[in-house]
């Protein structure tokens, strides 16, 4: 399990990494964390002419929040995201991937481009429905999270772009809830649920190839207060709406029945009335 | 293309090429094989080492990347004088280690978890510890050790 | 303090392993870590499909490839008059060739087709990807119960290799007088070893002597069998076993690879060849075990005696005879050993071993065991429900007791323990069955996540001598191992033990024995091991048998030493040997607390002071002592646990978990409480966890650790270990503890759930998505 040859760039700011994916002509790829390329690349799944290293562009690593938005660097570790308070619901989804030695490298920026559908921050980045810019050859642009997730592990972002920040609106309240084999597994499914002004935002992965926006009609309003009796419409509408796969984990029943679950728990979560869930590492 | 490892606080200048794991040159470059490498995509936990002081998988960074970081290994955990770290005394007396292969990683990682938290109780242990695998002691020796070491090391500090 | 106290046995305390210091710090000795000058590296080519012609290999490209130096395939003169064949006089066994890589057909994805050697693993793998393999598929079989549409093997047109039937007494019969019938059909899991360090290899010929560096359970074997595999003298071959990163039987087995490794060396003398496996090659093409289906029928008297039972099993042997085991290695001891810790009269069992597209079946700690246990229990639990008495009850009422041992088997496997009830009336007060029963009963009537309790009695038979090897009747019959102590010049020991060590801490178990066997302190001995040019013979590690045979062979290479060193002493200071007592490395008289010579004294007489040396004596202290306990030491063993199911998601959590076992005497406490931990975590990992998939198309779902999963610190529980100890008739008094606590998990899990929903649960492993659809129905 060796990754294929390839030539190596450390960019040194964002215009020299596009600079140099354009002069890859379609085969550069970004080196952030690594936690998800690296294995593609040691089973020869992908093979690159050249890996873009962005991890010291500096200024990708900042966090602020600012007219109730997290503005987040692409290179914002899953370590530093679970750490920090000012947008609590991704930081309770970082501390959901993997483990301390894969949070301490990937990052956020990397996680939204590989657009792995069972993944954490996809999911927040749908329900919060935020965005991300991207840096190319003709200049940045924005991508908003309806727009990003095309298809399992295929997102918006073009071959000669990159990430470089990404806007997270911060929620009045909000939920998260998963269900994975074991402690650090990808989700079977995943749950983030936001609640801004009257609406409340569900996105659940696990679920399709590109985290799933709940479409639950006129159930995504609510007041201040979540009734039980109106968590468990919703809930039932969430289910409703996927239509999961079957795979190895679970058949397609077991999947919608988790996505009740999820979303039980990530609205009581939100609601103010936690239920007991399983602690994250 | 040459870089410089500096590990447990020793340089080293090498030539790798680009695709060559941080683990492979620890392993082949270097020799300190005391890093070992049990699934090569970041699964298992055995090459975990601390890069800049937090832990990592070797096999999921290139060494080109480690170019000028401080990468700590187990190779580094004991004093000069061969003195075993608290952990490694830990892991000897509470039968941590059966085989040894994932030892190294799950020694890093503990280090990691003390130097943060010198308290952990043994659900925080269990859950810190999970993303290391080991196959042959049922981790009921692992979750031993660091609680042990952890004790020891408060009751050493106030002491 | 008393000289008796300052030299207590090494045995019975848990002394620093011997094995730890260099472990912990980074010094292990791995084949993985092994560099030798002009050293080049191999990468296998793999076949992607599972069943199909080869109609063409390229090389030559890969050739072509940087640092690439050669290319083997099949055809290969190198190669291509060599073929594993795993032999055994059973009859109606089809016998199979396994070429060390693949010849004019593949069987499985995941075979070796081509080999490439380069400078390092990074250019190998760019050489192998560039082999070109031209394929003509054939239709796959996958599952070892369904008719093949296209044999595996020629020889075997229904792919079965081996058929046997175990008959006792007359089960029909006594089922149509049995006031409760019940049956079974069960299916479980198939799952494989996975040690953190996978296979490793390193091989080199020059000067017609062929050195093989091997992360092997086996060196002895290996030697022996590549003796005549490559027609080279055995004294011609050094196989080395150094620090091994695991085994539990995948180590076992001399791999196409391994002799493809040394033939590919013998192509290229001079130039050591080094092997390392991946995870993904792990996955893919060392053995799977456990992929099994039981039908059962199991008939009960009123009083819930046990009066028959009648089983079919089929055990997918995967696509080649595994050597050099045969394909009867599961089959024969699910067969041999499913009726477990159970008196029983009446008994048919037909096992088959099937060949399939699949990797290739082999040993796996528990061999068979987890499933036949997992089947006999599930007999238990549905009887107790048909007969309306209590499951444990049920147990009890059928166990075999210390008065009926020595106990013969249904398949006339001779039981020694008879400790099952005493092991699961400890098991059930540790555990308090009593109030997890008021805790379950409390759930059903106030509400609660449901909770059930498993039950798992299991026997191991440990330490296989010659007579309870008989089975497989292989070309070899396995049952001692050899052991020489040597006090050095200056009096200290080194011992050459024919173990090997994955972490079991032979090496501290031997030295303890020793120790204690010749009267000096365990600081004092050395254990040489795992290299068939020190140490004289051991079958290897296996069927738990290396502190029960090893132990029984170092025990009487210690004593026999003992009496060497005394006798020499007597002669010496003109003493009578009778009175004279040698410990902590002074020889003593009785009565007197000063000793009247040391044992470095007596070494160095007989080595450096000849002019000394009495009439009669030889130079030298040392011994060499075979052992072999003819028939084996049963050990027993009891678990039992709580789980609680979220119904909503199906998930299981484990509240408490149980474990009492018939250890025998215990020469090392914490090292026999690791391997029983470890091997109920392993037990664990299969029951819920570990599930190896393949598609219809005979392609692995699960390649990698995201899908395969193994259980961590987060999933295993807390483990409460017990004991008791009755001491087996061997030198040692030792039971083998490798496997047993892997025998139970997949009975006291499916128990547990099925206690708990109500339903009966016959597949495994039992998932959260599989319990989630026993809540739906």
């Amino acid at each position: 399990m060796k990754c294929p040859p390839f030539s190596y760039h450390r960019a040194t700011d964002v215009a020299d990494a596009v600079a140099a994916l354009q002069a890859a002509d379609d085969e550069g790829k970004i080196l952030a964390g690594g936690q998800s390329l690296v294995p593609v690349l040691a089973l020869r799944l992908a093979r690159p002419s050249v890996l873009v290293d962005v991890n010291r562009v500096p200024g990708l690593d900042s966090l602020e929040r600012r007219d109730g938005v997290l503005q987040a660097g692409a290179l914002v570790r899953h370590l530093a995201l679970a750490g920090q308070a000012l947008h609590p619901l991704a930081a309770e989804a970082a501390r959901w991937i993997g483990h301390t030695a894969i949070r301490s490298r990937g990052t956020l920026g990397g996680s939204l481009a590989h657009a792995d559908p069972s993944a954490e921050l996809p999911a927040v980045l749908r329900a919060c429905d935020g965005a991300v810019h991207v840096a190319g050859p003709a200049g940045s642009r924005r991508v908003g999270a309806d727009d990003l997730f095309v298809g399992a592990l295929q997102s918006a972002v073009g071959e000669n772009e990159m990430i470089t920040g990404v806007e997270l609106p911060v929620p009045d309240a909000w939920g998260f809830a998963e269900f994975a084999r074991r402690h650090g597994d990808f989700a079977v499914v995943a749950v983030a649920a936001a609640r801004f002004g009257d609406r409340v935002r569900v996105a659940v992965g696990g679920v399709a190839g590109v985290p799933h926006l709940v479409d639950a009609g006129d159930l995504d309003h609510v007041g201040d207060e979540i009734s039980d009796d109106h968590v468990a419409l919703l809930a039932a509408a969430a289910a409703d709406d996927v239509d999961p796969a079957s795979d190895l984990h679970g058949c397609a029943g077991y999947r919608r029945a988790l996505t009740e679950q999820m979303t039980l728990r990530a609205l009581a979560d939100l609601a103010g009335r936690p239920q007991p869930v399983r602690e994250p590492a | 293309m040459k870089i410089t490892l500096t590990v447990n606080g020793e340089r080293h200048r090498v030539d790798v090429e680009p695709r060559r794991t941080l683990s492979d040159a620890l392993r082949e470059d270097l020799g300190l094989t005391g890093t070992h490498v049990g699934c090569e995509h970041g699964v298992c936990g055995a090459c975990t080492v601390l890069v800049d002081g937090l832990p990592a998988r070797a096999c999921l960074m290139f060494a080109v990347q480690a170019d000028d970081a401080e990468v700590a290994t187990v190779e580094g955990l004991a004093a000069d004088d061969g003195t075993l770290h608290p952990l490694q005394e830990a892991f000897s007396r509470c039968h941590g280690l059966q085989c040894g292969a994932c030892t190294p990683g799950m020694l890093m990682t503990a280090a990691h978890l003390l130097e943060t938290d010198p308290d952990p109780g043994r659900e925080r242990i269990r859950a810190e510890m999970a993303g290391n695998i080991c196959r042959c002691t049922g981790y009921v020796g692992i979750v031993d050790a660091v609680e042990d070491a952890a004790r020891r090391s408060r009751s050493e500090a106030t002491s | 303090m008393t000289p008796d106290d300052q030299h207590a046995p090494a045995s019975g305390t848990s002394v620093r392993r011997k094995e730890d210091v260099r472990l912990l710090t980074g010094r292990g000795r791995f084949v993985s870590d092994l560099a030798l000058p002009r050293m080049r590296h191999v990468a296998f080519v793999r076949s992607p499909v599972a069943h199909g012609r080869i109609t063409g290999v390229d090389v030559a490209e890969a050739l072509e490839v940087d640092g690439v130096s050669a290319v083997f395939t099949g055809e290969h003169p190198a190669i291509a008059p060599v073929a594993l064949r795993a032999q055994s006089a059973l009859p109606g066994y089809v016998e199979t060739d396994q070429p060390p890589l693949a010849r004019g057909k593949v069987r499985f994805a995941g075979e070796a087709v081509a080999a490439v050697v380069a400078a390092d693993r990074y250019l190998a793998e760019d050489g192998a990807e560039a082999v070109v393999v031209d394929y003509d598929p054939l239709p796959p079989t996958v599952c070892a119960w369904v008719e093949p549409e296209h044999p595996v093997h020629d020889e075997a047109p229904d792919n079965v290799l081996l058929s046997r039937t175990f008959r006792a007494g007359d089960a029909d019969a006594a089922l149509a007088e049995a006031h409760v019938v019940v049956d079974r059909e069960l299916t479980t899991n198939r799952h494989g070893g996975n040690p953190i360090e996978c296979r490793a290899g390193v091989a080199r010929y020059e000067d017609r002597r062929l050195t093989f560096w091997s992360g092997t359970q086996v060196p002895y074997i290996v030697r022996t069998q590549l003796a005549e595999l490559l027609d080279l003298p055995e004294g011609n071959i050094r196989v080395i076993a150094p620090d091994v990163g695991g085994g539990f039987g995948v180590k076992a087995v001399l791999y196409p690879e391994d002799v493809a490794l040394c033939l590919m060396a013998m192509a290229m003398p001079g130039v050591p060849l080094k092997w390392v496996e991946d995870r993904v090659e792990h996955l893919l093409a060392a053995t799977h075990a456990r992929d099994h289906r039981y039908v059962l029928r199991a008939g009960f008297a009123a009083d819930g005696e046990l009066l028959a039972v009648s089983a079919d099993a089929w055990c997918n042997a995967g696509a080649y005879s595994v050597y050099p085991w045969t394909a009867g290695i599961e089959p024969l001891m699910a067969g041999g050993l499913l009726t477990g810790p159970y008196k029983l009269a009446h008994y048919t069992c037909t096992v088959r071993g099937v060949a399939t597209n699949t990797s290739p079946s082999g040993p796996y700690r528990g061999v068979a065991r987890p499933s036949t246990v997992f089947a006999m229990e599930a007999l238990m639990d549905s009887g107790a429900r048909a007969l309306g008495m209590d499951p444990i009850a049920l147990r009890r009422r059928n166990l075999i007791l210390p008065a009926d041992v020595p106990y013969r088997m249904p398949s006339r496997l001779v039981d020694d323990s008879g400790a099952y009830e005493a092991c699961l009336d400890k098991a059930v007060a540790t555990f308090d069955l009593d109030r997890w029963r008021a805790e379950q009963t409390r759930r059903r009537v106030e509400g609660g996540r449901p909770l059930g309790i498993g039950v798992g009695v299991y026997n191991e038979l440990t330490g296989l001598g010659r007579a309870a090897s008989a089975g497989p009747r292989m070309a070899f019959r396995t049952g001692h191992d050899a052991c020489t102590v040597r006090i050095n010049p200056d009096g200290a020991v080194t011992v050459f033990s024919g173990v090997t060590s994955q972490g079991q801490g032979l090496e501290t178990t031997m030295a303890q024995v020793v120790a204690d066997a010749l009267g000096v302190d365990y600081d004092d001995v050395e254990v040489r091991y795992g290299d068939t040019d020190s140490s004289l013979w051991g079958f290897g590690a296996f069927s738990s048998r290396q502190a029960v045979i090893s132990g029984g062979a170092a025990h009487l290479a210690g004593e026999h030493v003992r009496g060497q060193v005394l006798a020499l002493a007597a002669a010496l200071k003109e003493a009578p040997v009778e009175e004279l007592d040698l410990r902590g490395g002074q020889i003593h008289m009785a009565g007197q607390e000063k000793p009247i010579i040391s044992l470095a004294e007596v070494a160095r007489v007989a080595y450096l002071q000849s002019d000394r040396l009495p009439e009669g004596f030889e130079p030298g202290l040392e011994g060499t002592r075979f052992y072999d306990p003819i028939r084996g030491a049963f050990a027993a063993g009891a678990q039992i646990a709580a789980l609680e199911i979220d119904p909503a998601t199906g998930e299981i959590g484990i509240l408490d978990w149980v474990c009492v076992e018939d250890a025998g005497r215990i020469v090392h406490p914490v090292i026999v409480d690791g391997q029983i931990a470890g091997s109920i975590a392993q037990g664990i990992g299969g029951a819920m966890y570990e599930h190896l998939v393949y598609d219809d198309a005979g392609n692995l779902s699960t390649g990698t650790l995201l899908d395969y999963l193994m259980p961590t610190a987060g999933e295993i529980p807390e483990l409460r270990i017990g004991h008791v100890s009755t001491p087996a008739a061997n030198p040692t008094g030792v039971r083998g503890v490798g496997e047993g606590g892997t025998l139970a998990p997949n009975a006291v899990v499916a128990g547990a759930v099925a206690d708990a929903l109500g339903v009966e649960v016959d597949d495994l492993p039992v998932t959260p998505a599989r319990v989630w659809e026993l809540v739906q129905r």
